[in-house]
């Protein structure tokens, strides 16, 4: 069963094109990355898939289901984090943990607990998420996107506050997490090096379309470059 | 459905009980207004041979007043600490549903209002001697009508906030005392003019407050003001509530629900 499948995605804002005919399918399992300039569209199109911004055209599959039409049973498998949206501060890390937990009707809270220590986060849980430094924000909001297992994971530059100890670690996680679980990792991502080892595919937009879809190894040596940085780079010209 | 809506009353319960400036904006205000008020009706009673007690009718209708205020800030506050946290995206990503995220900022403001009328009740009871429960189950009624009432003008607000921005959060201030002069809270009907009469009429607040002062003044009930209150909130409640989803349905298209708070 595929786990994400885009027909001629297109959104409109007033009369700007923000994505134009976006079509592509992501597989059951497997770690993909959406690559693209500042205002190619990676943000709108996460934002479609979580059912935040309406498509002008075509149709989003999630596990085979139209979202327009079984939106709240689609996002119980699903689940995304960004280190661009915060949770509330005045709450503790638990608070927080738990209050998402309740929200996708997770029942066992000790689910908290194997994240927080499969995350390195359990001397933060009775912290104020306020209070957090950048990296332990992005931590703990993985932790909150990790709470009701989701089948498919939606991130936004999961790494892009962290200092490069973390973001080893993170991307490790990341990895290990997807093989233990065969879940769908979609990772919206500017660190293209880190894209080249964890992604098995990448989907790279320009102005709004899709521009290349491929896997990264074989993108570089197709178009003869040195590795995705200079392909990113280059290719458009 | 239900492990929702609790999870979002745990929520805000958690958020205002682990904040003294918010305790203080659900439990001091309504009490000022009733110390304020309640000094001001003893200093007329003193002054004036009314018939009636000027504390009874005054402090009564602060009280109720407060419950329409109360509801609509309790339920608009609320929802725009979503917003004021950057946690709206996340918010609407989970399975909650829309009707669960009303019932839950309706109960949540059930209770903010109800917890901050004990003390400013407590006061102008036991400070100022007023029978409050003279008005007995009409009270209730007219609660509930007061508070039906400010959880409309609530939706109205959280949905022009949800969809045209931060910028019309000062509305959730502002409309309140912009409906105050037309409510006839503290005087009848027949005081305003006639051309202003017009419009009040279509203010279910207005109908409380006639009947709040007949029961203290006359001692007698007059059902069809309960009645007209009544309706006109069933309907303002709905379009409210309908007006609140299109505002969702309308921001999804817009795709502003990333953007919150930023």
């Amino acid at each position: 069963m595929d786990s994400l499948k885009l027909v001629n995605v297109t959104k409109l804002f007033d009369n700007n094109v923000a994505l134009n005919k976006i079509s592509f399918t992501l597989p059951s399992k497997g770690i993909f990355g959406l690559l693209g300039t500042n205002g190619a569209g990676k943000t709108t199109l996460i934002g479609i898939i979580l059912g935040l911004i309406d498509t002008t055209k075509g149709d989003v599959f999630v596990f085979e289901k139209n979202l327009s039409e079984f939106r709240y049973d689609i996002l119980k498998k699903l689940n995304f984090t960004s280190p661009y949206l915060d949770l509330p501060k005045k709450l503790t890390v638990k608070q927080n943990l738990t209050f998402y937990a309740r929200l996708y009707n997770v029942l066992n809270f000790d689910i908290i607990e194997e994240l927080s220590e499969e995350l390195k986060i359990s001397d933060l849980l009775k912290k104020q998420f306020g209070s957090l430094s950048a990296g332990q924000k992005t931590k703990v909001g993985l932790c909150k996107a990790l709470i009701n297992t989701p089948k498919l994971l939606l991130l936004d530059e999961p790494t892009s506050s962290l200092d490069p100890e973390t973001s080893y670690f993170v991307r490790n996680f990341l990895k290990n997490y997807q093989k233990k679980n065969h879940i769908t990792i979609f990772t919206a991502s500017h660190n293209m090096q880190e894209v080249e080892e964890i992604c098995d595919r990448v989907i790279i937009l320009d102005k709004g379309k899709l521009f290349v879809d491929g896997i990264p190894k074989e993108l570089i040596s197709k178009y003869n470059f040195e590795n995705l940085e200079d392909l990113f780079l280059n290719i458009r010209n | 459905m239900f492990l929702r809506i609790f999870a979002l009353i745990i929520r805000y319960k958690t958020l205002v009980v682990g904040s003294i400036p918010r305790l203080i904006s659900v439990f001091w205000w309504p009490s000022i207004q009733i110390v304020l008020w309640g000094f001001f009706s003893t200093f007329l009673d003193s002054e004036t041979s009314s018939p009636y007690s000027t504390i009874s009718v005054l402090l009564t209708a602060v009280i109720l007043w407060d419950v329409l205020f109360r509801g609509q800030l309790g339920l608009t506050i609320t929802f725009f600490e979503e917003i004021w946290s950057r946690n709206l995206s996340h918010l609407f990503i989970t399975p909650l549903r829309n009707f669960e995220l009303i019932i839950g900022l309706i109960i949540t403001s059930f209770i903010r209002t109800v917890l901050g009328l004990i003390p400013a009740i407590f006061i102008s009871t036991y400070y100022f001697e007023l029978k409050t429960f003279y008005l007995g189950f009409y009270f209730v009624i007219f609660f509930f009508n007061l508070i039906i009432t400010g959880w409309s003008i609530g939706f109205i607000v959280s949905g022009l906030v949800l969809r045209y921005g931060q910028s019309f959060e000062e509305l959730a201030w502002a409309f309140i005392f912009l409906l105050l002069p037309f409510s006839c809270v503290y005087y009848p009907l027949s005081t305003l003019p006639e051309i202003i009469q017009n419009f009040s009429i279509f203010i279910s607040p207005v109908y409380v407050f006639e009947g709040m002062r007949e029961i203290i003044i006359q001692n007698q009930t007059n059902f069809s003001y309960i009645l007209k209150a009544f309706i006109l909130n069933i309907l303002y409640l709905s379009v409210s509530v309908y007006f609140f989803y299109k505002m969702i349905i309308s921001t999804r298209k817009s795709g502003k629900f990333l953007n919150f708070g930023e």
